[in-house]
């Protein structure tokens, strides 16, 4: 009974290291989703000129209109600050707020049923409706604070680059056919003659918050005007 | 800023209940399983303070899991939860581990009153009668890796609840390696109050060995809490930027300060160990005396909870 005890607990033990180790290899999921991705043709990205950005939201009425996006909630926000300077020389600055599709997403490596994930073919974070049960963990996770609940489906929501209601049409995203200033420029990174990827390199941007490593799709060109802030 | 409602909460108060509930279940079958082992052998079956435990323990932890369910936006969707898993997700593998120890739970009170379930049994139901005898009999005969199964269990299920909270990377301090670690051992002595306190409900000896022994391990426990609540915080704080923000910003004055010092270190943590090392040397336990101290350490590790989710979710990275 001692040795028969004794050897149970140790498997019991081995058992135990061993799920957790291969938990640990196999994590994040959003990694393996890459490796597999990186051999695709497309993968979605876009630029915020906020240079270019009057904050019109333009883009916000857009997009709640295509993706009927109900009232008090948005998949993307226009954030303002400012004024800076005095009047009459006086600026603002805008910043984009929606989903980053991050490359290893917070979201994606939380959610309990696998209802966020990413879209393999075109690197698009996505919710499975379906899927969610709204336990809401992935709004918690996200550091960039653009999940919500959808008050009509009850599930998890946000922007998906209009991956159903425009680009199966082979339209641009709502957003940035709305855009009057052509602040929006949507793309596809692996294809060098983009217009997207001719932008990144002649610009010079920034990506929210890569501290995290989460490795943001959502690239910013930054004001140049207003104010020196520490 | 409201202490209950502010831009960027996520999780509200349910949650906090829930963590505690799973804690609390975990730590009054921690300290059961130990009563059986170092005390009580064979006579633990009837221990009002074992029968507390197998009593709360369940109870906790489906009290827990049903503020959980009808938490979520679309709770008759729970079954989805059981179906579809992520194994790089903490709640995933925190549903795994749950169902896991509700199993062996069960398993273990079955073994621990197998001669009272006998009894109930004998002679009546019929077939189902005999086959669950049968059943509880061989269950009798594995107890020894049931309880292995159950205390290695009921520590992960305790440091779920720190690490559901700690995979939150936008909260650094949430994002923080002690908070598992700190709900693991908070967790433990709430259970170690529930089962004080259930026990000397159920007309148990307020002055008996169960009572001694738990009071016995209660002071390293809240030594080591209050060890890890300093380390949680000076790390913080240690790491600048936003982290120390967070820390300042909990610490500080309003509402969560006051729970914070007066609620978890003064209620929870600093009169229950005065009330432990004052008792150790005059003798006589009352009622009373176990019967406060436990409610005592059962209010902090409450307040606990809620400070952490709700600090943790004002200062985001």
């Amino acid at each position: 009974m001692e040795t028969s005890k004794r050897q149970f607990l140790k498997g019991c033990g081995a058992l135990i290291a061993g799920i957790s180790v291969y938990t640990v290899t196999k994590s994040p999921l959003a990694e393996n989703a890459n490796t597999d991705a990186s051999q695709t043709e497309v993968k979605y990205a876009m630029v915020h000129d906020e240079n270019a950005c009057i904050g019109c939201n333009a883009c916000v009425e857009a997009c709640r209109e295509t993706n009927h996006v109900p009232d008090g909630v948005t998949r993307v926000k226009i954030e303002r600050t400012g004024p800076f300077g005095n009047y009459p020389n006086q600026s603002y600055r805008f910043n984009r707020v929606s989903c980053q599709h991050c490359e290893a997403a917070p979201c994606v490596r939380v959610c309990p049923t696998g209802a966020a994930y990413i879209d393999k073919d075109t690197g698009i974070v996505a919710v499975n409706s379906d899927r969610c049960v709204g336990c809401q963990y992935c709004i918690a996770a996200c550091p960039y604070q653009v999940r919500f609940i959808n008050p009509e489906t009850r599930t998890a929501d946000k922007c998906d680059f209009c991956q159903q209601t425009q680009l199966s049409k082979g339209l641009q995203p709502a957003c940035v056919l709305a855009c009057p200033t052509q602040a929006l420029t949507f793309g596809n990174l692996k294809d060098p003659d983009s217009a997207l990827v001719k932008l990144l390199k002649t610009k010079p941007t920034y990506r929210a918050k890569v501290d995290l490593g989460t490795r943001p799709k959502l690239f910013h060109i930054q004001t140049i005007d207003g104010e020196v802030m520490l | 800023m409201s202490a209950f409602h502010f831009e960027g909460l996520v999780w509200h108060w349910p949650i906090a209940i829930y963590l505690f509930l799973a804690g609390l279940s975990a730590g009054a079958v921690f300290f059961a399983i130990m009563l059986k082992h170092f005390k009580l052998a064979s006579e633990a079956y009837h221990s009002p303070f074992v029968q507390a435990a197998a009593i709360i323990a369940p109870l906790a932890v489906f009290g827990g899991l049903g503020i959980l369910v009808i938490d979520l936006t679309k709770p008759l969707d729970f079954w989805k939860i059981l179906v579809f898993y992520n194994t790089t997700s903490v709640m995933s593998m925190g549903v795994l581990v749950l169902m896991a120890y509700q199993v062996a739970l069960f398993a273990w009170i079955g073994c621990i009153f197998h001669q009272g379930l006998t009894r109930l049994l004998d002679g009546r139901f019929g077939a189902i009668g005999r086959l669950s005898t049968r059943f509880i009999q061989m269950l009798v005969r594995q107890e020894a890796a049931i309880t292995g199964i159950l205390v290695i269990l009921s520590i992960s299920l305790g440091a779920y609840t720190g690490f559901l909270l700690s995979a939150l990377i936008g909260f650094p301090l949430l994002n923080n390696p002690v908070l598992p670690l700190l709900f693991l051992i908070s967790g433990l002595s709430s259970g170690a109050a529930a089962t004080l306190l259930g026990g000397v409900l159920l007309r148990g000896n307020p002055n008996g060995i169960e009572v001694r022994f738990i009071h016995g391990i209660e002071i390293p426990m809240i030594l080591v809490e209050i060890g890890l609540l300093f380390t949680f915080f000076a790390g913080l704080i240690l790491s600048g930027g936003q982290s120390q923000v967070a820390a300042l910003n909990a610490l500080g004055y309003g509402f969560w300060g006051w729970i914070f010092w007066g609620g978890v270190i003064g209620i929870g943590l600093t009169l229950p160990l005065a009330f432990n090392l004052w008792m150790k040397v005059s003798a006589d336990r009352k009622f009373t005396y176990v019967a406060v101290t436990a409610s005592f350490s059962l209010i902090g590790v409450f307040l606990l909870r809620n400070f952490i989710l709700y600090t943790g979710q004002m200062t985001g990275v």
